[in-house]
């Protein structure tokens, strides 16, 4: 059974956010709208987190952290969830069950990452723009909780077409497979299985610039950043 | 937990699509039971289609996602060689320029209180009324057409038809990106116009100015290589220093942020020069074959001329530059000695336009390359190939158009007040040129309300023009103000072609084609023209013999086919045509070092650091020229607004969600808009915390930001990659129309800046304005 996680490389990332649109577009991200927005409901999946340490002028150090759902393996997310609508599935993914979710929010207060979203009203997509919705991808009612699935929906049709085959699905073919790392123009992101030692996943993992967020939580992520160098 | 498996679940919802219904919205959710997996619609038949997107100057190749005739996602092109299957934020939401709910419909009447909707026929007819009315008073000259200029077909055919009309006002207004860069390739190398960059193989790039991850164009390609310079040569990082007044999200990214005041980034480059020249660590050889003007010289009458050399050694030691820039000098050695031990793979390269001095500084930091031999050399600068797009026939004016064409432009490009400049609409133009003698104007993708300073006089320009039209696919500040609008359908929904802007060196061109059907009454501006040559008869008509504009591009590309280079390849045009069509791009990945030629075209066939072609051009139109004027030299920049009154230098800027070719009605890109400050749906102005701490001012306030042209009000967000006399603000919002998610919110910085140009080549000096700011 193999077990999900993306490498992404920060020395790589040029902070461009392409992953972000991919992600809002390939989604179905709910259109909120700006005063929606501005009161921090905007329901973004994947997100480039700017990190600011103010010096001495000219002296101050910025990072750009594009952040998806990190998949905990200890998710506390899941562990709060009174319903047992948010669950860790066989493959490692963290994911939702839409119909079951009562709205209470203690999933979003839990997570330390803040990737969780709230439908906090029935967003609707003005005419004509419905059409480019994603057939793949179940709209969320008003009320739930929702979160980024790894784009679970593109996952499941490779390994349907894979299966159909009769084979499983390559290294190579899972790498790009999300949304983000499928846009991101400068490579800088691998998708594949923690559990396969020869997956490019693992290999990055295992570098020594890798570094997973807020690690000492005991939340084990399954998203490893390698860190940013300079010349 | 649903006991339906998933692969049973599959293949119901495939057998249910192929039934019919594809698929409902709403319906998944009402359906939808148990696990999301489950619950999951499962796959949907669907295709890809290859096209190309106008979103920035860029022309990136798209992959379109097609389900049931609509467009579900966009990607990059595989094949396309500027962006190899990736795509930047701006061109992923595509999606929402195309269906955008507040898009124009069709064609509109401006009548009192409002727009009425008329035919296309009606429209064509009153247009060629109103045009062969001016042919018939002998001012063709009257007719003005604003367009981007954008290289390729669509520019050309404007150019066509104003030419066969007989109007020299053929005006170019690129929105805010004139940068100097061009004129400084022609005054040094003889072309005019964006160098290409070999950054695969670049180790050092000392970046001027110029936002590279952000601003520049185009901004996928520069992204690959960056991450290419980064990490894409194992044991070979390049080191990027990044020189600007603001750190960007691009100076975060660099090894180095090194601030300096506005505007003098021409004198960093010659204090750069001097330590080079002076240490010996230029590349002699290079100097020896392929440059002149280094060393002192003499004109044809004889007569003996000051060399950069001498110039750069007098004026220019690392202690006098650093007075003028406020950069150390003993950094400015170490860049110096950096920068020569990386040649020939280190560029220098930027945007310094905005200023007054644009063109001398550029032409500084262009020399800088030169130097280090690092002109046509493996990581250095290149001179983009052009593709062998077949020409049309020439156009031959008849004798109306003949005495049109012979009349003066109506921005004075090429006279004394912008003697080097092609196109300068952008610029206040002074008695006698005023008032704009301009009958009908033209408006395609230029929104000059919007994009140039209050100052420059465009809602003057407009109030005295008789008719005019505008082909904006939506509704902006300028067509708001149209007589007709003849909307023009989005580039997902139209053919044209989009031939490389300068980048990769080797030539390429995209194919733009529809990915959709067209949504609405609307109708590529390149058929337009020709229905509309068509309507004013001969010999107009015969300039425009196709039938439809994609006819007109298939003749250009019969070019890339009878070229025989390059891919695709086929035995014949039909299976050519058919192919370029299923890749949407055409290139030929081979870059020839060494064509001096075509590299070196200036009169001496040298790297010009001295350009007798420059004294020619300014004693043609009346200028008193010194040594100096002929050579890369600093000239203080000037700056409207006292500084004791406005004590900070403004700075806008060009956040990458930035979507410049189109407008701000985009909510995707609203939602990530200013990244490092977390801003989106917004404005904002940018202080130095310690400034801000002086003046009161929290994070987030409201303040007042006045010039001596306008004021505005917006947040105040502190970022320490301010100098404490610079503010900065982000262009893209305060919109008077263009939509529901762009109209009404932030404020636009434009309105603050004063109608400043340089002198030389009438660009718009974008970043010369002070500035006060009032606590509200």
């Amino acid at each position: 059974m193999p077990r999900w996680g993306m490498v992404i490389d920060l020395d790589k990332c040029t902070a461009c956010q392409a992953c972000s649109v991919a992600c809002m577009a390939e989604n179905n991200a709910p259109l909120v709208g700006r005063d929606e927005s501005l009161h921090n409901r905007a329901i973004t999946w994947h997100y480039v987190l700017p990190e600011v340490e103010e010096g001495d002028y000219p002296y101050f150090h910025a990072r750009f952290l594009p952040r998806p759902c990190f998949h905990c393996a200890e998710p506390p997310c899941v562990k709060v969830c009174p319903v047992g609508a948010t669950y860790v599935d066989e493959e490692g993914l963290v994911l939702v069950n839409y119909d079951r979710c009562i709205g209470c929010k203690y999933c979003v207060t839990s997570c330390p990452y803040g990737v969780r979203y709230v439908n906090w009203r029935h967003y609707h997509w003005p005419e004509p723009m419905e059409q480019y919705l994603n057939p793949e991808v179940p709209l969320r009612p008003e009320g739930v909780v929702e979160k980024c699935t790894f784009c679970i929906h593109r996952l499941r049709r490779a390994q349907e077409e894979a299966a159909a085959q009769g084979r499983q699905l390559t290294d190579a073919e899972l790498v790009l497979l999300p949304a983000c790392n499928q846009a991101c123009p400068a490579s800088a992101r691998y998708f594949g299985d923690l559990d396969d030692p020869e997956s490019t996943v693992s290999r990055l993992a295992r570098n020594p610039r890798a570094f997973r967020v807020l690690e000492d939580l005991g939340t084990e992520p399954c998203v490893y950043y390698l860190a940013e160098e300079k010349n | 937990m649903a006991q339906l498996t998933r692969r049973a679940f599959l293949k119901l919802a495939a057998a249910t699509a192929a039934a019919g219904g594809l698929y409902k919205l709403g319906m998944i959710r009402l359906d939808s039971l148990a696990a999301p997996e489950a619950a999951l619609p499962g796959p949907v038949a669907d295709r890809r289609l290859l096209g190309t997107c106008h979103l920035c100057a860029g022309g990136c190749g798209l992959s379109g996602r097609i389900v049931d005739g609509r467009l579900i996602k966009l990607d990059g092109n595989p094949f396309h060689p500027n962006n190899q299957g990736k795509l930047c934020p701006k061109g992923q939401a595509g999606q929402q320029v195309l269906y955008d709910p507040d898009r124009l419909k069709g064609p509109m009447r401006r009548v009192e209180g409002g727009w009425q909707q008329v035919s296309w026929d009606e429209a064509l007819s009153e247009i060629a009324d109103a045009l062969r009315g001016l042919r018939a008073s002998g001012h063709p000259e009257r007719l003005a057409f604003l367009h981007d200029g954008k290289r390729g077909p669509t520019s050309d055919l404007i150019a066509r038809f104003c030419r066969a009309f007989g109007t020299p006002n053929d005006l170019h207004a690129p929105r805010h990106s004139a940068d100097g860069t061009g004129l400084a390739h022609w005054v040094s190398q003889g072309w005019n116009d964006h160098a290409a960059y070999d950054w695969e193989n670049t180790d050092y790039f000392l970046c001027f100015g110029g936002a590279f991850l952000e601003a520049w164009q185009p901004l996928t390609r520069q992204l690959r290589a960056y991450a290419r310079m980064r990490r894409g040569r194992p044991g070979r990082r390049a080191r990027i220093v990044q020189i600007e007044p603001r750190a960007s999200v691009t100076a975060t990214k660099a090894d180095e942020w090194i601030p300096i005041r506005p505007g003098t980034e021409g004198a960093l480059a010659l204090g750069i020069a001097h330590v080079i020249i002076r240490e010996g660590l230029y590349d002699a050889d290079f100097v020896a074959e392929h440059v002149f003007g280094f060393d002192d010289w003499s004109d044809q009458a004889g007569q003996q001329h000051m060399g950069f050399r001498s110039l750069v050694l007098r004026d220019y030691s690392p202690g006098q530059v650093a007075q003028i820039t406020g950069v150390p000098a003993e950094t400015i050695r170490r860049l110096a000695r950096e920068f020569a031990a990386a040649r020939p793979a280190a560029v220098a390269a930027g945007d310094v336009g905005g200023y007054t001095n644009s063109l001398y500084s550029q032409w500084a930091i262009h020399a800088l390359n030169a130097l280090v031999g690092s002109i046509d050399a493996p990581g250095g600068v290149l001179r983009q190939v052009e593709p062998p797009l077949a020409p049309w026939p020439e156009v031959v004016p008849d004798e109306i158009a003949a005495r049109g064409l012979a009349q003066p432009r109506v921005d004075g490009a090429g006279g004394p007040g912008a003697p080097l400049a092609e196109h300068a609409p952008h610029r206040r133009t002074e008695e006698p040129e005023a008032p704009w003698p301009v009958d009908v104007l033209f408006l395609y993708h230029s929104n000059p309300l919007y994009d140039d300073p209050p100052g420059v006089g465009w809602a003057e320009r407009l109030a005295n023009t008789r008719l005019v039209v505008s082909f904006s696919p939506y509704l902006d500040e300028t067509s708001a103000l149209a007589d007709l609008l003849l909307p023009d359908c989005t580039y997902l929904e139209k053919w044209f072609l989009e031939p490389l802007e300068p980048s990769l060196g080797y030539p390429a061109v995209g194919l733009g084609r529809p990915l959709v059907e067209p949504l609405y009454d609307t109708r590529n501006t390149g058929d337009v023209l020709i229905q509309l040559a068509r309507a004013l008869g001969d010999p107009i008509a015969a300039a425009f013999p196709w039938p439809h504009f994609v006819a007109a591009l298939e003749e250009r590309v019969k070019g890339l086919y009878q070229s025989g280079r390059g891919l695709p390849t086929a035995e014949s045009w039909e299976a050519f045509w058919a192919e370029f069509q299923s890749r949407a791009v055409w290139y030929d990945p081979q870059y020839e070092f060494g064509q001096w030629e075509r590299v070196l075209a200036t009169p001496s066939g040298r790297f010009e650091l001295a350009s007798p072609q420059l004294k020619a051009r300014l004693e043609a139109v009346g200028l008193r020229v010194t040594d100096q004027d002929l050579l890369p030299h600093f000239v203080p920049p000037a700056f409207e607004g006292e500084e004791a009154a406005y004590p900070f230098t403004l700075r806008t800027f060009k956040p990458i969600t930035y979507a410049e070719r189109w407008n701000g009605n985009i909510p995707w890109l609203q939602e990530i808009y200013g990244l490092h400050v977390q801003e989106r749906w917004d404005s904002w102005v940018e202080l130095n915390p310690e400034t801000a701490h002086e003046l009161g001012i929290r994070d987030g306030e409201r303040v007042r930001v006045e010039s001596v042209a306008g004021s505005i009000e917006l947040r105040a967000r502190l970022w320490p990659g301010t100098p404490p006399d610079v503010v900065s603000i982000p262009l893209g919002h305060g919109r008077a129309a263009g939509g529901r998610w762009s109209e009404g919110f932030g404020a636009n910085p434009n309105a603050l800046l004063a109608a400043l140009a340089d002198p030389l080549s009438g660009e718009l000096a974008t970043q010369s304005t002070r500035v006060r700011i009032v606590k509200l």
